[in-house]
């Protein structure tokens, strides 16, 4: 286990954080509490890494359908520093502004990583929100087909950036489902 | 999850290859604030490399004014540098610059601290938050609506303390050296004034409760009721404080305040859905994109979550498929649905006209015989002729949903839209009920067999302090609302509970199943009581306080009862869908509430034996009174406001301004739809032109 001295952050630190990302005092210091606690012993909280797996089995990443994308998405090397686990909190977060939610969504979606979030993204991602094995074609090609006529403004099968920001920006529930209470704080 | 397609991303389309070489894609990117570089062995998406990073950095420290450094979609470490070049920019600016920027970075600090500290002031945030995480963003909508009317009957409950009960209370209870004053009346009205008071001789203990549950004998003198304040004004020291225009004006304002602030509450959800195009009620872009709730923890809730997901998409692109179906009915098909829908709905209407008859037939023979002697009658049956309008209106509202739910099945709709007019015909019937009591009341009220009402201008012999009377009935309404809420869960929702767990084996009951947590009905309860609460809070000053409590008790028995009784339903509301249904129907109480209370107030005369309107003729009238005592070029203009000098032109110009919008948003649509359409012939020669381009150069490989 880890070194588990609570005031281990430097005061400088805490605020620099709070300056840097959308997280308050005691979010931060409660990732803080259970970084230490995940990672392995000896190690100072800005040295220690996380690997994919220890993250994606965090209790507010669990079920998600897409949590190896956000793990992707947010580790550098394919570990998770203290400040890579920081950043993710930070999007997640309640006060987060949208034009970033927007951002890093895109790039959870697009699962090739192509800069676009074409047909082939699309239909992974619906597989996976219906999490059922026999989804019949159709089905498929139906929502993918309403999802392109009513974001794909230029018509070329793939959503750009800026249609997906477009979308999100009329989307209402967007806001509200993209968030995580990391860590019961 | 199955994914039959690997990552081969050294095979991407020689067109996305010159897509994301596009002077477009890299300048928004870089608005973005990273370069996405593809490493073309691996495909995986790198961090700037040096030449652009210092390049990126140039073009992101000439915006480093405008944008706060968190909004930055960059990693902490380079954030961090993007602060440092920040900082040593700063020393190059004039002094007034700096003090200008550190002045508002200290600002901006100061609001998050208060907002911080607000938000752990907010009620119940973390049973909130906990059934959010338990049953969904729609249940979750829910208690953050009823957390909404707590505030808000706190709130109204505070504007009639603050300007009618405190000076009362100081006045008797003598903390101010303050007089009441009252208004001798004249000779002809003397009669009007006669109270008859509840006689005190030997009095039944079960009468207390019954004076508890009904608002009568000991409760009437109270503070609980408009009676009580029969009080002209209020003399303080340098001024007379005008009691009557006090209480006008306390009832005024909290109908303001509500329509402003659910107003206020309801302008997200709105714009959204003026924005949304009119062929979809639910947009496919916002089911798929946010469809999923990323604060779910849950194993069970994520499987429920995932099956709600695979009925809600079927159930759209079933009402699609059905559409398109009614739009291709034949003529004769039309003309026969239609006299169907007609004839169903004469029925919907007999329907409504038999439940009112019904409230109204209750609601006379519970006042005549109330007016007997009390003491002679059996104490269940006093209480049953008390409440028979509560039970009368509790059992229409029982039974008219399943009626609407049986009669809408043969009105052919799309079930999406059946879904929305069965909710709109009980919310309606719910709350017309109300105004159906109140308005067989005013008429029994002003209506009188002999000339007695031409002396007073209301049944004066009947109800001396009609008001008073009214406002019991409120309470009674409010009492029974209440005590219903509470039996519904112990001796409905418990049971079931207990039976489903021990007595599963039971084909019956596994039929039956467990209860899910029916959020219209909820809502529909909760608004129906908030409407009583605005009708009453005129004729009973204590009633919001009363309503705090009462949705204060109602917040836990619910929440104790979600997660001790109920499963979470397949079917699940969106909470966007949710919050503007919750606002709708509250504004639609609201207005129902907003009409007896004006036509009482300006129509029927005020009792002369109690209350604070003794000396007006209609409670209206303090109005008139008070602004003959302002100086005169302040009535000048008022009396030019009120005039129809003013109102005809006004009313052309709010037209015209209307039209002038309605055209502007007409305009601006055409323009919108002839982008769209120039957008996609461009879109379409720039794949033409890339095609050209990779055969270009696949000949010069090939050469």
């Amino acid at each position: 286990m880890g070194q588990c001295l609570r005031y281990q952050m430097h005061w400088e630190d805490l605020e620099e954080y709070q300056a840097l990302t959308f997280l308050t005092r005691n979010e931060i210091l409660c990732i803080h509490d259970t970084f230490l606690k995940l990672c392995p012993a000896g190690k100072s909280y800005k040295e220690a890494t996380l690997t994919m797996d220890q993250v994606s089995s965090l209790p507010a990443l669990r079920v998600n359908p897409f949590r190896d994308r956000i793990c992707r998405v947010f580790s550098h090397n394919n570990v998770f520093s203290f400040e890579d686990v920081l950043g993710m909190a930070s999007v997640f977060s309640e006060q987060a502004c949208p034009s970033l939610k927007i951002e890093y969504a895109f790039r959870i979606y697009d699962f090739n990583e192509n800069g676009f979030i074409d047909e082939e993204d699309l239909q992974r991602m619906v597989l996976r929100l219906l999490n059922s094995d026999d989804v019949p074609e159709d089905l498929l090609m139906d929502l993918i087909q309403h999802v392109l006529s009513e974001s794909d403004l230029d018509n070329d099968n793939m959503l750009s950036f800026s249609e997906f920001e477009h979308a999100m920006a009329k989307s209402p529930d967007f806001m509200n489902s993209f968030r995580i209470h990391f860590w019961g704080c | 999850m199955q994914e039959n397609l690997s990552l081969d991303s050294s095979s991407f389309s020689p067109a996305v290859n010159f897509l994301q070489e596009l002077p477009s894609y890299r300048s928004i990117a870089r608005r973005r604030t990273t370069l996405l570089s593809r490493d073309k062995q691996s495909g995986t998406l790198l961090k700037p490399a040096d030449s652009y990073r210092s390049h990126l950095e140039g073009e992101i420290t000439e915006n480093l004014n405008s944008q706060s450094i968190r909004k930055y979609a960059l990693n902490i470490s380079e954030k961090r540098r993007l602060r440092a070049i920040q900082e040593t920019q700063m020393k190059y600016l004039s002094e007034w610059d700096q003090w200008k920027r550190y002045s508002s970075k200290s600002w901006k600090r100061f609001l998050e601290k208060t907002h911080e500290m607000t938000r752990h002031l907010e009620l119940w945030r973390e049973d909130i938050r906990s059934i959010e995480g338990k049953f969904g963003t729609g249940i979750q909508s829910y208690f953050s609506f009823l957390r909404f009317l707590v505030l808000l009957n706190l709130v109204i409950f505070l504007i009639i303390f603050v300007l009618v009960l405190l000076p009362v209370f100081f006045t008797r209870y003598k903390i101010t050296n303050s007089t009441f004053v009252s208004i001798p009346l004249k000779d002809t009205d003397m009669q009007c004034t006669v109270y008859p008071v509840s006689s005190s001789g030997l009095v039944y203990f079960y009468s207390y409760i019954i004076d508890l549950l009904s608002g009568t004998g000991f409760l009437e003198e109270t503070s609980l009721f408009y009676g009580h304040y029969t009080i002209d004004g209020i003399k303080f020291q340098n001024f007379t404080y005008d009691l009557p225009l006090a209480y006008l004006i306390s009832t005024i304002a909290y109908l303001a305040l509500s329509l402003l602030w659910i107003v206020k509450r309801s302008v997200e959800g709105f714009k959204v859905n003026l924005i949304r195009s009119e062929e979809h009620f639910q947009s496919y872009c916002n089911k798929i994109f946010a469809g999923w709730d990323f604060c779910i923890t849950n194993r069970s809730m994520a499987d429920l979550k995932h099956s709600s997901l695979r009925y809600e998409l079927r159930a759209d692109l079933e009402e699609e498929r059905i559409r398109q179906k009614i739009a291709q009915r034949t003529s004769e098909e039309t003309i026969r649905i239609y006299s169907l829908r007609l004839f169903l709905n004469c029925i919907v209407l007999a329907v409504l006209a038999a439940c009112f008859y019904a409230i109204y037939l209750a609601t006379t023979f519970s006042q005549e015989h109330m007016k007997k002697e009390i003491d002679k009658m059996v104490f269940g049956e006093n209480l049953l002729i008390l409440y028979l309008p509560s039970i009368v209106i509790t059992l229409a509202n029982f039974i008219t949903p399943i009626i609407f739910a049986k009669i809408i099945h043969y009105e052919d709709y799309s079930p999406g839209f059946e879904i929305r007019l069965t909710i709109l015909r009980c919310v309606f019937m719910r709350l017309a009920t109300i105004c159906v009591l109140v308005f067989t009341l005013g008429s029994k009220i002003t209506s009188c067999g002999d000339t007695t009402c031409e002396l007073c201008g209301y049944n004066q012999k009947l109800y001396p302090c009609w008001e008073t009377q009214v406002g019991q009935e409120m309470y009674k309404l409010m009492i029974f609302d209440f005590i219903i809420i509470l039996a519904v869960t112990l001796f409905v929702d418990f049971p079931r509970k207990l039976l489903v767990t021990y007595c599963s084996s039971w084909k019956l009951i596994q039929c039956w199943g467990q209860q899910e947590f029916a959020i219209p009905d909820n809502v529909l309860g909760i608004v129906y009581g908030q409407t009583i609460c605005w009708i009453g809070a005129f004729f009973s000053p204590l009633l919001p306080a009363i309503a705090t409590m009462k949705f204060i008790i109602i917040f836990y028995v619910k929440e104790l009862s979600l997660l001790y009784t109920c499963r979470p339903s397949p079917r699940q509301f969106r909470a966007s869908n949710s919050n503007f249904f919750f606002l709708l129907v509250l504004l639609i109480g609201l207005c129902l509430a907003i009409i007896p209370l004006t036509i009482s107030m300006s129509s029927i005369p005020s009792s002369k034996a109690c209350g604070p309107f003794t000396s007006y003729n209609t409670t209206w009238d303090v109005i008139p009174m008070t602004v003959t005592t302002f100086p005169s070029s302040l009535q000048a203009v008022i009396h030019g406001i009120t005039s129809e000098a003013f109102a005809v032109p006004f009313f052309m110009i709010i037209c015209l301004v209307m039209f002038y919008f309605i055209a502007l948003a007409g305009a601006h649509k055409r323009v919108v739809l002839q982008l769209r359409e120039q957008l996609s012939l461009e879109s379409r020669d720039k794949r033409y032109l890339i095609q050209k381009l990779t055969e270009a150069q696949q000949d010069l490989r090939g050469q």
